[in-house]
């Protein structure tokens, strides 16, 4: 028996991939996160109302699902209900978190396995027109920084916000502040679909280079966005068949009782799954998930994939195009809010704190995150954190295994094999600060 | 184009553990790009090692398990100058919360895998194992931040306290008589927070971030860090210029701010008091703090 072991880059956080080969065939493959804080055990004590500026040390990439999340659980436990207007205001706080993770997966994570290059500062030494590709990289990363200016304009600071606070947001936006965003937004907007298209023409390109879209079979599929727009900020939480009809749809407190969870020894993060069966969370789930993406744009990309790819779509290499298309719905989406009037007065609501237990849904970019508290005399007394990535730990590993029956054989290893690996784990965009805390 | 680049400046990004955020700053700092070659860095680079001639080594996150302490011995050896990056880097950051004999046994017991990293009963700060060049506060620096520590504090220039950078005035006739909750209430523009009744700590953090959490309405918690005057000093210093501060501008009552300071929220960035790491060591030379 031989242990393959590989490092992880152009992913957030610590993890590597184990594979066990034996006769010429892998016969395991481990995904093992390999660092851990313990929020779960440090909040313990901490006043429940300090909740949501802490919690976003979580991660500084998903910080605004964890800020968001938290407030809502904190909202469900003092039984307070925001206005509307709040709720706007994290819709676009949440958009702004979509643009930039889906720019930073597709664009800095994902596009130098594309071009052959080791990363986004790098392009030029591909082998492909050195001008053309920092071309491609400079867009690449004004793009991203849409999503950038958008947290700092809804949520008061550009990694750890701030302003979403228990009984809505802390203030309004200036007329003038997003009228500046509005067109900032509104002139990236064809950038991006251009790079979108760049994106998928490179997809094509390597899916005929490799021979493959990686793991294809049929999977569970979850997400807490609608048939309809893509809810960002929802109450529900969706699980699809292989087949794409709706097995079921719960609210956030009884997600222990719908999926099934595990700890493993191999790693610090756990696993989840619904009736034994893999499951996937991210952007492939909602795609799968959506009719109509409401935007023209989006809709446009929507048909494309659909009309390529089938639905449900089941080959992990499209969790990456479906990334593409919710960055172009994330910025129309972005257009429209940002073409109300949110500058007026009512942000937020009084509230009494109160003891309890509550749960908390948000759709963070790697799928639905649910925040779960209980409060005693006003402290944290235990504090629950389920983690989209954690949803898609055994999928990760069924396409390892996948990966590794394509390239691993009696005669030899394939040296592609490392490269494989790569891009089966950067598809499922998993989040390891996130999946340990 | 290649060959200009080869002659540019070489850092590595090392990350120990911690939560990217300061990697996604620095990521927002477009300029370095131009001026620096980017040789190290596993969120957005495949590589596994630090190259040699590396001149500049930025380090984020705490030392939390042992392979964080192999990382960083080895990454420091290859380099010329350390940097070590926001709160974690620092102070060993927000898991200090569960410096806690209660947490940490639970932590101990429950968390560790035998075929893993090994976990750590304290997340410590890089300087309590390799010698640091440079300190950067903040959770997490600004992108200007991170640019002034790449091409040279000498030629920075910030206000010594978040309060000089915040601009809202300070009233002699709006005394509160209560704090507010850390999230509550509507802000009114252009007066200063302390006067609205909020805990902010604006008045003794270390300037630089340009009152980025403050002008938009959020009291400073400190994230920055001791400025000049209390970063050789004990926190106990700190603690008493603050309540000072309040005493002058409310009529909150003493034991309301003491207690609102020792809050997690804010005693999350008073880790990077060397008072508070426990093991008695030399402060950090202000001179070394940008």
């Amino acid at each position: 028996m031989t242990t393959l072991r590989f490092p992880l880059s152009r992913i957030e956080g610590h993890a590597r991939v184990e594979m066990e080969v034996e006769d010429g065939k892998v016969v395991s493959a481990q995904f093992q996160a390999i660092e851990m804080r313990g929020f779960r055990y440090f909040m313990q004590g901490t006043p429940a109302e300090q909740m949501p500026v802490i919690v976003t040390r979580i991660c500084g990439v998903c910080s605004t699902a964890h800020h968001v999340a938290s407030v809502k659980t904190l909202e469900d436990i003092f039984e307070v209900e925001p206005p509307e207007l709040a709720k706007e205001i994290r819709e676009l706080l949440l958009l702004g978190q979509l643009i930039q993770n889906q720019a930073t997966s597709l664009f800095i994570f994902t596009m130098p396995d594309r071009v052959g290059a080791s990363s986004i500062f790098h392009m030029d030494e591909s082998e492909a027109d050195p001008e053309q590709q920092l071309s491609l990289a400079q867009r690449a990363l004004k793009v991203r920084q849409i999503g950038t200016k958008l947290i700092t304009l809804a949520g008061g600071q550009f990694i750890h916000p701030i302003k979403a606070i228990i009984g809505g947001v802390t203030s309004g936006i200036k007329k003038e502040d997003a009228a500046n965003m509005l067109s900032e937004v509104k002139e990236m907007l064809p950038i991006a679909c251009t790079l979108f298209d760049e994106y998928w023409e490179m997809s094509l390109a390597m899916k005929e280079r490799i021979g493959t879209w990686g793991d294809d079979q049929p999977a569970f599929y979850i997400a807490s966005t609608e048939r309809t727009r893509p809810k960002l900020n929802s109450d529900t939480i969706r699980v699809l068949g292989p087949d794409g009809t709706e097995r079921a749809s719960f609210p956030p407190h009884l997600i222990r009782e719908y999926l099934e969870y595990e700890e493993t020894e191999y790693s610090y993060a756990g696993q989840s799954s619904y009736q034994g069966q893999v499951l996937r969370a991210n952007s492939l789930a909602r795609i799968n998930l959506a009719v109509s993406m409401g935007t023209p744009y989006a809709d446009d990309y929507l048909d494309k994939l659909t009309s390529t790819f089938g639905k449900p779509a089941h080959p992990i290499l499209l969790f990456d195009l479906c990334r593409g298309i919710e960055l172009v719905y994330a910025f129309e989406r972005a257009i429209e809010i940002l073409s109300n009037d949110l500058a007026y007065e009512d942000t937020s609501v009084p509230y009494t704190p109160k003891d309890g237990e509550g749960y908390g849904l948000v759709e963070a970019p790697r799928g639905p995150l649910v925040h779960h508290y209980t409060v005693k005399d006003g402290l944290i007394e235990d504090a629950e954190f389920i983690i989209p990535t954690v949803h898609n730990m055994l999928a990760i590993e069924r396409a390892l295994l996948v990966a590794g029956d394509r390239y691993v054989s009696p005669s030899g290893i394939n040296l592609e094999l490392e490269k494989a690996v790569g891009r089966v784990v950067r598809a499922f965009d998993p989040c390891i600060a996130c999946a340990t805390q | 184009m290649t060959s200009k680049k080869q002659s540019l400046p070489r850092f590595a990004v090392l990350q120990l553990s911690g939560c990217a955020g300061c990697e996604v700053s620095l990521l927002n700092a477009n300029e370095w790009v131009e001026k620096y070659q980017l040789v190290y860095m596993p969120l957005v680079v495949s590589s596994h090692t630090v190259p040699e001639d590396t001149e500049i080594l930025l380090v984020s996150g705490g030392v939390r398990n042992d392979e964080d302490i192999y990382n960083l011995r080895r990454a420091v050896k290859i380099v010329d100058r350390v940097i070590a990056v926001g709160t974690c880097a620092i102070s060993g950051g927000v898991a200090n919360l569960g410096d806690r004999d209660e947490v940490r046994e639970m932590f101990m017991a429950q968390a560790n895998r035998h075929h893993l990293p090994h976990l750590l009963p304290k997340s410590r700060p890089i300087d309590a194992f390799v010698d640091v060049d440079l300190y950067l506060p903040g959770c997490p620096p600004t992108p200007e931040l991170f640019m002034a520590a790449l091409t040279g504090p000498e030629n920075f220039q910030a206000s010594s306290i978040v309060c000089q950078e915040c601009g809202r005035k300070k009233l002699k006739d709006m005394r509160p008589k209560h704090l507010l909750g850390f999230q509550q209430g509507e802000v009114l523009p252009d007066i200063c927070l302390i006067n609205q009744g909020y805990l902010c700590v604006g008045s003794s953090t270390r300037g630089g971030c340009r009152a980025i959490c403050t002008r938009p309405g959020h009291p400073c918690v400190g994230c920055r860090g001791p400025s000049d005057a209390y970063i050789e000093k004990e926190s106990s210093v700190w603690f008493d210029r603050i309540q000072q501060v309040f005493e002058r501008l409310t009529d909150i009552p003493p034991q309301e701010i003491y207690d609102a300071l020792h809050s997690p929220q804010l005693s999350l960035f008073l880790f990077q008091f060397t008072d508070y790491m426990g093991n008695g060591g030399p402060s950090r030379p202000k001179e070394k703090v940008l």
